[in-house]
């Protein structure tokens, strides 16, 4: 049986979105069956409107420019084609926080990259990081 | 692990070319291209990221293939494994 990860992304920004598809990769190589939940802030980078656009930092904001002209240099895929790629490789499922969703203004799944699977409440990430071998919070 | 006078004779079903990625660009490339290459036969993964000369061989021994040997060329690794399944 594949192993299983779960993984909460909380977090809208563009570096450790970068480094949650990095992890995602790593998983998908490895056959993991993976259920990604977005949270809060998360949300707000996985709306269809924001996907493109969105340029925000949580760490060393003031080396925005060196860390995405590095990302151009190294051929580092954007955060969101990790994911895509993940979903090729291996069974990823991401699920849309409800109460994420409306904070951002997002009610239906359509309001979400193309990628997400559902809308989903709280339990099921709990139930599903429950069974899960390994369990992060981004 | 083979001799890197085997290593370079070896008949190579598929070769992936992932030099000039960074990880984990060399690890999907692999992972990709695998479903290409016939059960018994041997994919040689092309990278100028140093990482991936750890992160082959131990993702191709856990996933039950095995890893056969690394040729290092100028700037850039040949990693070889077998499709064990």
């Amino acid at each position: 049986m594949a192993k299983k990860m779960v993984m909460a992304i909380f977090s809208g920004s563009v570096d450790k979105l970068t480094a949650a598809g990095v992890v995602l990769s790593g998983a998908a190589a490895q056959d993991y069956e993976i259920d990604v939940y977005v949270l809060l802030m998360g949300a707000y980078a996985f709306k269809k409107e924001n996907v493109d656009t969105n340029t925000h930092m949580a760490e060393l904001q003031d080396k925005k420019e060196e860390f995405f002209a590095s990302l151009q240099r190294l051929k580092v895929p954007k955060w969101i084609d990790f994911f895509k790629q993940a979903k090729e490789l291996t069974n990823v499922k991401i699920h849309i926080c409800g109460l994420a969703g409306k904070i951002w203004g997002g009610e239906k799944l359509e309001d979400f990259v193309d990628i997400a699977d559902d809308i989903v409440g709280i339990g099921e990430y709990i139930s599903a990081a429950e069974e899960a071998d390994i369990s992060l919070f981004i | 692990m083979l001799s890197q006078e085997e290593l370079k004779t070896l008949e190579v079903a598929k070769t992936v070319d992932a030099r000039g990625t960074a990880c984990p660009g060399p690890l999907l490339a692999a992972k990709r291209a695998l479903a290409e290459v016939p059960v018994g036969g041997v994919m040689e993964v092309l990278s100028s990221d140093e990482g991936t000369t750890k992160d082959i061989p131990k993702w191709a021994n856990k996933m039950g293939h095995e890893f056969l040997g690394i040729i290092e060329e100028a700037g850039y690794w040949r990693i070889f494994m077998k499709k064990m399944k």
